[in-house]
């Protein structure tokens, strides 16, 4: 302001000069504008669907679907309605989403430590793959799994075999499933109070060590409950258990479970795909620990491994977690690709059959982005309350 | 006086065997515990059943010359169907006498880029800016044509890898000023123009950029007045454009957290207006510090451009498709087909990821 100091203070500011009454005037043009575009955008939108006949509102879930759906983790009939055929390609939205996020986690730290291995070999294979995948195209990777990879499997008849349990050809992969008689209930409580009591044991174990100095066995422990424990129910009820085995009846196999090549190749391409990007921030987060650190800790006489799991990866959390947070959310985002390749996702199903069928484009994509919306929000919270965990704790 | 002593240097003595020399670099780098050697072995076993199929596919037994399938008489890959195709690959269906459009159109995005480099800040900020922002309206009035009294050619014609560059760059042109309005209203302190920024950027990255894209070509045409039709092209621009934006105010929100709160308060000091502060003393510093996460965004964005196929646009992995399910060539050709498509992405996306490694390795100025 170009106002002589002394006279600032009592010469009134002009108007337009003053802040607050700039900030009243931008807004209200901003909302005046925003309403004139919506305005227009909405009574477009209006007189657009009464002109091509398109019905509003969401009476269309109640309506019968009557199509098919390749896959579903629910039971569902072609006579359900289109509100099921919804939850029907969420569930499998949430299925390869979550097989990806898992298996992408573990590709991707295996890749990530890789990177800082002793030996040159295993060091070129971890840089190689982070820098082919992270660089082509996910569609290019969901099309090359699907149409060159495994659509070049054998046909049913001369399936790949494991042990005769386990069958790879061009329908899918068929893995044994293990079906549960009277009793298999024990077994599954066994297997929960297992989980619980690891937890408590966990935090009485550290609290010990933080009281007295004394380590205690955690890593013998937790897997001994976790299979004892099971194990024990497992044989006191009788074996509750048998193998449903898939066997060749006619052109294809029944019984065990089916993946289905659509979901394999989808889970597939993202775990590769984000699991480079993992490895990538892995790999920057290990980078970004201060060598002063390792050294402290060697001096401390400390063991390597120790020094990775103690002094190492807790501070490279700090730079990995809000990466994985976004990798997360944008793999979830991407497993919408299955609609290039048909996998019965969200996507697939409902903006897909379900949208053409109806015509109610615009209730359809608002509930689809809806639950992508909030399964990233999910995620992230998910994430920050992990990431508060391995913050830096500055006193 | 004593007699100096002369002072003979003895000869410096060569260095001990066990630490230079390649058998010292192997048991070094591959064998220096038990487990490593077995790991060697493992993967070197692993490499050396696999590679030498695949080389032998990918070059020695693979054909190279012909224009037919006919001409695909060895066991190797079939790179013919590639040359075959090589002009729909990169053109689409764009007319053979008027390529030289699309060519001129990718020239002067290179030569605008290069020159970027090359001329002083003046000429810089005057003249190249001005042109960038021009750039992608001469591009689709030379690509159209009927502007400029040339043969009309129809967007349905428009495609190959020629519409992945134009595209990405037209939408990072227009998403660059409109994603920093953008992350400047998130920093406002006007609090209704603040909310609509967050609502903005925060709808248009937690969504799938497919979802958009549905939204572009379904939903779109319902926003716009009755009797007007918009090109399917354009609605997906507008798309990219606005996903874009979401993408690249986030990254400048990271480049403003990264300048010092001195900048701000020196510029409020000098008497700078807001204008004047935020273009003439933090833009340039902002655009400085997030270069390398603009240019990861837009490796991003040029990937997802393949995305693309699933509405129907003739980007180069759709055409790929279609070139797969020709008649003529159903032999089974995807490996060919995709392995080039990888091919021409990859060396496109891992400059890009180089260039803004370099810059970051500039701009980190810390004790490692």
């Amino acid at each position: 302001m170009n106002v002589p100091q002394n006279q600032a203070s009592t010469k009134k500011v002009a108007f337009f000069n003053n802040p607050a009454n700039r900030a009243v005037i931008y807004q209200a043009l901003l909302m005046v504008g925003l309403g004139y575009f919506f305005y227009t955008i909405i009574s477009n939108t209006l007189a657009n669907m009464e002109a091509r006949g398109i019905k509003s509102g969401f009476d269309f879930l109640w309506g019968t679907a009557g199509f098919d759906i390749l896959m579903s983790l629910i039971p569902y009939e072609p006579t359900d309605t289109y509100g099921r055929t919804f939850i029907v390609g969420m569930l499998n939205t949430v299925l390869v989403s979550s097989i990806g996020i898992v298996l992408s986690t573990v590709v991707g730290f295996v890749m990530g430590v890789a990177y800082f291995s002793h030996n040159w070999l295993i060091r070129k294979i971890a840089t190689v793959y982070v820098e082919t995948f992270r660089n082509i195209p996910l569609l290019l990777q969901v099309f090359f799994w699907y149409f060159a990879v495994l659509s070049a499997l054998p046909s049913a008849r001369q399936s790949l075999s494991l042990g005769e349990a386990i069958f790879l050809n061009v329908r899918g992969l068929y893995l044994p499933d293990a079906v549960g008689e009277p009793g298999s209930g024990v077994v599954y409580a066994a297997i929960a109070v297992a989980i619980a009591a690891i937890a408590l044991l966990r935090r009485w174990a550290k609290r010990r060590q933080a009281l007295t100095g004394k380590q205690f066995p955690l890593l013998y422990a937790t897997l001994g409950l976790l299979l004892g424990l099971p194990l024990i129910a497992f044989l006191l009820m009788g074996m509750p258990f048998h193998w449903d085995y898939p066997a060749l009846k006619g052109f294809n196999f029944q019984g065990g479970i089916t993946i289905i090549p659509e979901l394999m190749a989808l889970a597939l391409a993202l775990t590769i795909y984000a699991g480079a990007f993992i490895a990538e921030a892995v790999r920057a987060g290990v980078q970004s620990v201060p060598h002063g650190q390792t050294e402290a800790a060697r001096s401390l006489g400390m063991k390597e491994k120790q020094i990775m799991n103690l002094i190492v990866v807790p501070q490279a959390m700090r730079v990995i977690t809000p990466v994985l947070n976004s990798e997360y959310q944008s793999l979830v985002k991407n497993s919408t690709l299955s609609t290039a390749i048909g996998y019965p996702d969200l996507f697939t199903v409902f903006v897909g059959t379900t949208l053409n069928q109806t015509g109610q484009a615009i209730e359809i994509v608002f509930m689809t982005m809806a639950v992508y919306f909030v399964f990233n929000m999910l995620i992230s919270v998910a994430m920050n309350l992990f990431n508060k965990r391995v913050a830096l704790v500055t006193k | 006086m004593n007699k100096l002593q002369t002072f003979t240097p003895s000869p410096a003595r060569p260095a001990p065997e066990n630490t230079v020399g390649p058998a010292v670099w192997l048991k070094n780098n591959l064998f220096s515990t038990p487990l490593d050697t077995v790991a060697t072995l493992l993967l070197g076993y692993i490499l050396l059943t696999i590679l030498p199929g695949v080389i032998d596919w990918l070059f020695l037994s693979a054909n190279w010359t012909g224009d037919s399938q006919d001409a695909c008489v060895n066991d190797g890959a079939c790179w013919v169907f590639v040359s075959a195709w090589s002009q729909q690959f990169f053109y689409g269906s764009y007319p053979t006498d008027e390529l030289w459009r699309v060519n001129l159109s990718i020239a002067m995005l290179v030569v605008i880029i290069a020159a970027s480099y090359q001329f002083e800040k003046g000429v810089r900020e005057k003249i190249i800016i001005p042109l960038f922002l021009l750039l992608p309206v001469i591009s689709i009035a030379i690509l159209d044509g009927s502007y400029l009294g040339l043969e009309r050619v129809s967007t349905d014609l428009w495609g190959g890898f020629s519409l992945n560059v134009l595209l990405a760059a037209a939408s990072i042109i227009v998403a660059f000023p409109l994603g920093f309005i953008w992350a400047l209203g998130r920093r406002s302190h006007m609090p209704f123009a603040r909310s609509i920024s967050i609502i903005l950027i925060e709808f248009f990255r937690g969504v799938p950029v497919l979802a958009l894209f549905f939204m572009g070509s379904v939903m779109l045409p319902l926003f716009f007045p009755e009797g007007t039709s918009v090109d399917k092209l354009v609605r997906v621009w507008i798309v990219l454009i606005l996903f874009m934006a979401g993408y690249m105010a986030e990254v400048f929100r990271g480049g403003f957290n990264a300048i010092p709160q001195g900048q701000y308060e020196a510029a409020d000091s000098l008497g700078l207006s807001y204008w004047q502060k935020t273009v003439l003393i933090i833009l340039p510093q902002v655009i400085k510090v997030s270069m390398p996460n603009i240019l990861a965004t837009f490796v991003m964005l040029f990937k997802n451009t393949t995305f693309l196929l699933i509405i129907g646009i003739f980007e180069m992995l759709s055409t790929t498709q279609t070139a797969l399910s020709n008649s003529r060539w159903l032999g089974g050709h995807a490996e060919e087909g995709y392995i080039f498509v990888a091919v021409v992405f990859w060396t496109v996306c891992f400059s890009m990821s180089m260039i803004a490694t370099n810059i970051e390795r500039k701009l980190n100025t810390d004790h490692q």
